[in-house]
């Protein structure tokens, strides 16, 4: 049997997903050994960019015209599509609300000519074509990445965590930064998968991994304000990496 | 009769970006290394944002850089408030900065610049023929992301350096199994330089080149220093960090649509190559003997020598990181909370060296502790004006009009450069997709 076909791919973001990847030192041999990637332009030289492909793995968030062709060109190849990383589920990090003053923002950037430039708000790539399975994070955990992998080779959909952060937290034993503390801690509404990494370290979650599917903002919120932050700063906290998937 | 030469998606990079150069009878007319990243605007997004959060969203600008980004950050935070860590915390940032340079110079000397050299497309296609180089590169590189994982929580984006210090200080068992994994690098490391030492000459470009790094303090260093060293033409100048807008003073140019800096006029090189050139005398014997096993010669005319330069750098981050381990091991390590401080009104500035050159973040805080505004130079929008600079100095020198050949040295001199192309972004200019 022939091995399957894969791509890799980066619309706009950091490539950390894709760093994450080449950071499986112990299972790249192996990796490589079982799928056949024919197109990862950040990793060779001699890339197919037209094959047909069993799995693409997409990074980053679309945010130009040139990142929607690219986008739409991968999902006609491929059989199966992977979004990885925050971006690429969530939009991420340069997500914006829809009341954001772009043009202006393009302008104090990037000068007078920013108006020209192929710039579009961040959108996720469920937003633009039919997206199959999604590994979120940022980055993606190198654990979920490799089990993902073997699940999809042997015909499973990946299996990733749907509860919130604290479920793990909580498995860890750490104290908890949110009711002992104080703190703003993003870790009741963020998707488990990290094994609590930030607060077993005491660092409050930032929620870089986007909502849980169960996640109460409103209580939340209400929570966060009683202890004495503004209302406005826990929106723009809990908003900070999935604006879209974060309610009002 | 002209003739255009155009990569268009350089492959083996961090980030989107291309090539174009024109030559019209024989003489370069036009050169262009070409961003078209999405823009991603963060200095805009940080706005308004507390000082806590600020190096979390900034470290997103890259991944490869993301200990750079998230630490400068935190450098700059800390003059804005007077915030003054303990020497221990001093200790661990400057290991965790090895540890990201460790990371990206394996993962680029092997895997991205390696393969041109051997004649490959990838390291994948390389480790068919050389297993036991593409496994001891493997190792290298997992050392580099060991250390950041242990010091820095996690190896990409790292969450435990924060403002006044660290959430969680390593345990002394954390550093004991460090020093061990830095003692097998070391070894590692000996080995790959017996296959650099063997490679070919990639002899492509020499000219006059200027040089600027960071004069980092308490040794050969990226995180620690306030000041930047320019070399040229013999000739050492140093600048306040304050005083960066010298030496960053972008301006649009005709024959480019990057934004370009120049010093009196001159585009000038970061890296490796010129942390070297400006300071290799604080580095030891050792490190001078692996220079001279790799044929390296100070000041280089060649951009090439970058990727010799990272070689040195990464055999000297072994020593030196064990170095700072055994410190740690033997003074005792604490778990020690962040040192307590006052948001306040104020500015900012902080240079280190990425990777792959100064990087500078500056902000401005209103007293509330929130970002008023933020300015951050990376080194590929630094190198920018150079690389081009470089390339057509190449064609210039190739004696061959040649397409295949020109565009395998095109690629192979922006590559040596180590661009990271996802940060040049923010000054950058990008050229749109036609």
């Amino acid at each position: 049997m022939s091995k399957p076909t894969a791509g890799i791919f980066g619309l706009t973001g950091c490539a950390g997903d894709q760093l994450v990847i080449l950071n499986c030192e112990d299972q790249l041999l192996d990796l490589v050994a079982l799928i056949d990637i024919r197109d990862f332009l950040m990793a060779g030289s001699a890339n197919d960019t037209g094959c047909d492909l069993d799995i693409a793995f997409v990074e980053g968030a679309v945010m130009s015209k040139r990142d929607e062709q690219a986008l739409r060109r991968v999902r006609a190849r491929a059989r199966t599509l992977v979004a990885i990383g925050t971006c690429a589920v969530w939009g991420g990090v340069a997500a914006t609300d829809e009341s954001a003053p772009r043009d202006a923002w393009l302008e104090e950037v990037y000068g007078p000519t920013g108006a020209d430039y192929d710039s579009l708000p961040a959108r996720a790539l469920h937003e633009v074509v039919q997206v199959d399975y999604q590994i979120t994070g940022c980055p993606i955990e190198k654990d979920e990445f490799v089990s993902a992998v073997a699940n999809l080779l042997n015909g499973d959909a990946p299996l990733l965590p749907q509860y919130a952060v604290c479920v793990e937290c909580k498995f860890r034993e750490c104290g908890c930064l949110l009711t002992e503390r104080g703190e703003v801690c993003c870790g009741p509404m963020t998707v488990a998968g990290c094994n609590a990494r930030c607060p077993a370290l005491r660092i409050p979650c930032v929620g870089c991994r986007g909502p849980a599917a169960d996640a109460n903002f409103a209580s939340a919120t209400a929570m966060f304000t009683e202890g004495g932050v503004s209302p406005q700063d826990v929106a723009r906290k809990l908003r900070t990496f999935a604006p879209q998937g974060v309610q009002q | 009769m002209s003739t255009t030469i155009r990569i268009e998606h350089l492959a083996r990079v961090e980030g989107h970006g291309g090539v174009t150069v024109v030559v019209e009878d024989g003489a370069v007319s036009d050169v262009r290394f070409d961003v078209f990243e999405g823009a991603r605007l963060v200095e805009t997004l940080v706005r308004g944002r507390r000082y806590e959060d600020v190096s979390q969203i900034l470290s997103r600008i890259c991944a490869i850089c993301s200990v750079a980004h998230a630490l400068t950050s935190i450098k700059a935070t800390e003059r804005a408030f007077g915030v003054e860590v303990s020497p221990q915390t001093k200790a661990l940032r400057d290991l965790l900065f090895r540890g990201e340079n460790i990371e990206s110079h394996a993962l680029h000397l092997f895997f991205l610049a390696l393969p041109d050299y051997l004649g490959y497309p990838s390291a994948v296609a390389l480790a068919k023929d050389y297993p036991d180089a593409v496994k001891i590169a493997l190792r290298l590189k997992q050392l580099g992301n060991t250390i950041q994982e242990v010091i820095g929580g996690r190896a990409v984006h790292p969450v435990n350096a924060i403002v006044g210090g660290f959430g969680r200080v390593p345990a002394e068992e954390q550093l004991i199994s460090l020093r061990e994994a830095l003692l097998a690098g070391i070894a590692d490391c000996r080995a790959a330089m017996d296959l650099l030492v063997t490679l070919p000459a990639a002899d492509y470009c020499h000219t006059d080149t200027v040089f600027a790094a960071l004069d980092s303090t308490g040794g050969y260093g990226y995180f620690h220093g306030d000041e930047v060293t320019i070399v040229a033409n013999g000739r050492r100048t140093q600048i306040p960090g304050d005083a960066y807008l010298g030496f960053t003073n972008e301006k649009a140019v005709p024959h480019s649509h990057a934004k370009h800096s120049s010093y009196n006029g001159r585009p000038y090189m970061v890296g490796a190559l010129a942390r070297l050139t400006a300071h290799h005398d604080k580095l030891d014997a050792r490190a001078h003997e692996v220079m001279a096993r790799l044929g390296l010669t100070l000041p280089s005319r060649d951009p090439m020598d970058n990727n010799k330069a990272q070689a040195v750098e990464l055999s000297a981050d072994l020593h030196l990181a064990l170095e700072t381990v055994d410190q740690l091991l033997s003074s005792g390590v604490h778990d020690e909370p962040p040192v307590a401080f006052q948001p306040r009104a104020g500015t900012g500035t902080a240079i280190t060296e990425a990777p792959r050159g100064i990087l500078i973040h500056s902000y401005r805080y209103d007293d509330e502790g929130k970002i008023a505004s933020a300015d951050v130079i990376t080194p590929t929008a630094l190198n920018a004006a150079s690389v081009e600079d470089h390339l057509r100095c190449s064609v210039r020198q190739a004696g061959t009009n040649e397409t295949a050949e020109l565009t395998k040295r095109l690629e192979m001199i922006v590559r040596a450069y180590d661009p990271c192309i996802s940060c040049s972004v923010h000054l950058v200019r990008r050229r749109d997709a036609e």
